[in-house]
């Protein structure tokens, strides 16, 4: 009794200390390369943004210089980031609501209904640059298929990639063609709602668009949530995109599909202006942070969480 | 005891793990030197194409076989991958011991120290005045060379012999200036209904644009002058824009842009393919009629000045063959880059790829010159120029090319364009400063 008087917690004994160190060992490769190869260079870049590195001849600190021309002198920075927003506006509502109507679709219990998942999934598994050439072949004005289809119903189609009204709307529609992988989540989400709350409410007399509505919507609200951020953050990362289907990664007729990044990636390589381009990669990163943190708090307005005491 | 083995044991893994880290580590070649003594050089192209690839090859076979001192190892790298990849290697003191690189922006990569000066080596060998004028001033950065002109390539206006019959004009008198062009193209239209099935010309179809044109109409003066002033809104500029306005006004811009949709490569091309009867292109574009326009009658001009007296000018492109910063054998890769822009790689180049090359002796040899257009080319490099970017504003394309865009499509006048790209233009180049 005496003896455990002066003992304010209990020692930690020999057996856990090895473990933890242990544990650390074992999680050493992936500490060595989440600093050497992740924090690192993110840290590089944020002293390297206020200085005028050129990756080449020079380093000079030259203080808020570069976030003060991007703020004040560089028209094309406020182009490229409206070009980006206006993409992420449109494409991430267009997207989400696509996949979720594609999803209730293809929830029904039809004859042939794997076949058709699997036709709806097959676009979003395709990537790459080659996609981008056959969606140019679809966007020509006279023979593409798209103004084919539209000069059938008497729509006289514009230039799409050439027209500066219309590029951003090619690029999204584009993006809608591949919503099939979202479609997969939602699918999966929709097939784990319960079906005793449908049967429950469909015996007070709820409608089709009540279901959906007070049910459907808040089960799967959850995955709704993860989709728009995971499309939001990916959104503003456009870039290939841009590059692809201008030339040489022009930005487009009157630089319409100067997409954000693209911007970032001409100050970068083009004319070595490193360290401003490291700048406009951590406004990138606080603007989207920032967005995100809003979209985490709005989020508490309409995710519904099951196991949640509401 | 036992525990002690075990800490002993989990101590060695992650060492285990960097020693393998290590041994996978590729070795470097030019680390060891060659068991035949040779110094073995790196040298970097995009060449990597059936048609191109062969060619770079032969040239450094043949090198290779003259001499028993230096061996150059052909490295193959994407087009536009190479200027990334060569940036990222000199930042990392491991670069290429030559390189093929973009001609506009040698005096760029000069300034941020990227590429080797060639002073010393040309102080032994001065061979600046084997290459065309205006090809050697482009290399140039403070007065000092820093690459060698390897190739380089005009524009001339081809023309359709056969619709120039049809329309009754001279086959072998073709436009010397803007007023008969335009005068021609008239003649030359062919349309069924509202459709043209023949444009006579466009201007800014084929390999000529804005920016060419611009200069070619103002007396071959471009955006900037030779002390790094603009020179943008210029009245022979304003007169030019209007000028290229009104072709667009008189066809049609949805015509203009339809039409330009079609056009395709081999047969579907807008010239082979009798769509256009006059086009511009370059002097390479020879070998596309050769392959997929063989019955075709054509002959080529310079392009069409002004007014008499202002100029044929036409705009040049080009290759440029540079020692990297940092390269390891330097002196070996001056011996080859004087063999690859000497008489006989450059001939051999020119007449197997129908390029237009450096050196002068090459470029008029009497063999490569048998071909009519490629002679005609030839002499049109004599009133072709090269835009090196102006190191003040090296991106000034980004910001010029909106407002020629919103010129044609009616949302800014030509003074507008002009006035706001100067404008944009010199706000970028104070912030340079």
């Amino acid at each position: 009794m005496k003896a455990m008087i002066g003992q304010k917690r209990p020692k930690i004994s020999k057996l856990a200390r090895q473990e933890e160190r242990q544990g650390y060992l074992f999680i050493l490769p992936w500490l060595i390369g989440l600093f050497g190869i992740t924090l690192f260079p993110m840290l590089f870049s944020l002293y390297a943004s206020f200085t005028n590195y050129d990756v080449t001849s020079r380093m000079d600190f030259i203080g808020l210089d570069n976030y003060r021309r991007m703020f004040t002198d560089d028209p094309l920075f406020w182009r490229s980031l409206s070009n980006t927003l206006y993409y992420v506006v449109w494409m991430v509502p267009l997207t989400t609501i696509g996949s979720i109507l594609l999803a209730l679709l293809l929830n029904e219990k039809v004859v042939g209904m794997r076949f058709f998942r699997t036709i709806y999934y097959l676009p979003a598994v395709l990537s790459g640059v080659g996609v981008y050439f056959l969606w140019m072949q679809l966007l020509s004005p006279t023979s593409g298929l798209i103004n084919t289809l539209l000069s059938w119903i008497g729509i006289s189609g514009p230039a799409w990639l050439s027209d500066p009204m219309w590029t951003k709307p090619a690029i999204i529609m584009m993006k809608m063609w591949a919503v099939g992988g979202g479609m997969l989540l939602y699918l999966a989400s929709l097939q784990g709602v319960p079906a005793q709350l449908y049967e429950a409410a469909k015996l007070d007399g709820a409608s089709v668009f009540r279901r959906f509505w007070h049910i459907t919507l808040p089960m799967i609200s959850p995955v709704i949530f993860f989709d728009v951020i995971t499309s939001f953050i990916g959104g503003f990362q456009v870039f290939q995109e841009g590059y692809v289907m201008t030339e040489n990664g022009s930005g487009g007729s009157m630089n319409s599909l100067l997409f954000y990044n693209l911007h970032m990636w001409h100050k970068a390589f083009t004319v070595f202006d490193m360290g401003y381009a490291m700048g406009m990669a951590w406004v990138l990163f606080a603007i989207v942070l920032v967005l995100t943190l809003i979209n985490m708090k709005l989020s508490k307005r309409w995710v519904y969480y099951e196991g949640e005491d509401q | 005891m036992h525990y002690k083995f075990s800490i002993r044991m989990i101590w060695i893994i992650p060492m285990i793990l960097l020693l393998l880290l290590t041994a996978c580590t590729p070795r470097s070649d030019s680390s060891e030197p060659r068991a035949d003594g040779k110094v073995e050089i790196d040298f970097w192209t995009f060449w990597g194409s059936e048609t191109r690839r062969p060619i770079i090859e032969k040239i450094i076979n043949d090198f290779n076989a003259s001499q028993d001192r230096i061996i150059v190892k052909h490295t193959y790298l994407p087009f536009g991958d190479i200027w990334t990849k060569n940036l990222a290697a000199v930042a990392a003191g491991n670069p290429a011991d030559v390189i093929i690189n973009d001609y506009a922006n040698v005096n760029l990569r000069a300034s941020k120290n990227q590429n080797t000066n060639l002073t010393p080596y040309l102080q032994k060998d001065n061979i600046a005045d084997t290459f065309y004028p205006e090809l050697w001033e482009n290399v140039l950065y403070n007065n000092e060379a820093y690459a060698l002109p390897f190739n380089t390539d005009t524009r001339m206006l081809y023309y359709n012999k056969t619709a120039f019959k049809e329309a009754g004009l001279d086959p072998n008198d073709p436009p010397q200036t803007w007023a008969e062009l335009e005068e021609y193209a008239k003649k030359l239209d062919k349309k069924s209904g509202q459709t043209y099935e023949q444009v006579g010309f466009y201007p800014l179809w084929g390999d000529f644009g804005v920016d060419s044109w611009l200069m070619n109409g103002d007396n071959g003066n471009g955006y900037f002058d030779a002390n790094d002033q603009t020179t943008i809104n210029t009245p022979g500029k304003a007169a030019t824009l209007k000028w290229l306005l009104s072709w667009q006004d008189r066809l049609g811009r949805q015509t203009v842009d339809a039409m330009k949709a079609e056009f395709g490569n081999g047969q579907s091309d807008a010239f082979i393919s009798g769509k256009v009867a006059m086009y511009i292109q370059t002097g390479t574009y020879n070998t596309q009629l050769e392959e997929f326009g063989k019955d075709m009658d054509f002959g080529v001009a310079p392009i069409p000045e002004r007014e008499s007296g202002s100029g044929h000018w036409s705009t040049g492109g080009g290759f440029v063959v540079e020692i990297p910063r940092g390269a390891k054998h330097p002196a070996e890769a001056w011996e080859f880059m004087k063999y690859l822009t000497g008489v006989d790689a450059q001939k051999y180049w020119a007449m197997e790829n129908f390029d237009n090359v450096a050196n002068i002796e090459a470029a008029k040899d009497k063999e490569a010159n048998q071909n009519p257009v490629y002679k005609a080319s030839v002499q049109n490099l004599e009133s072709t120029k090269l835009f090196p970017i102006p190191l003040s504003a090296p991106d000034y394309k980004n910001l010029i090319n909106p407002h020629m865009d919103a010129v044609f499509l009616g949302q800014e006048t030509p003074e507008q364009a002009l006035a706001a790209a100067q404008q944009d233009i010199q706000s970028l180049m104070a912030q340079n400063k």
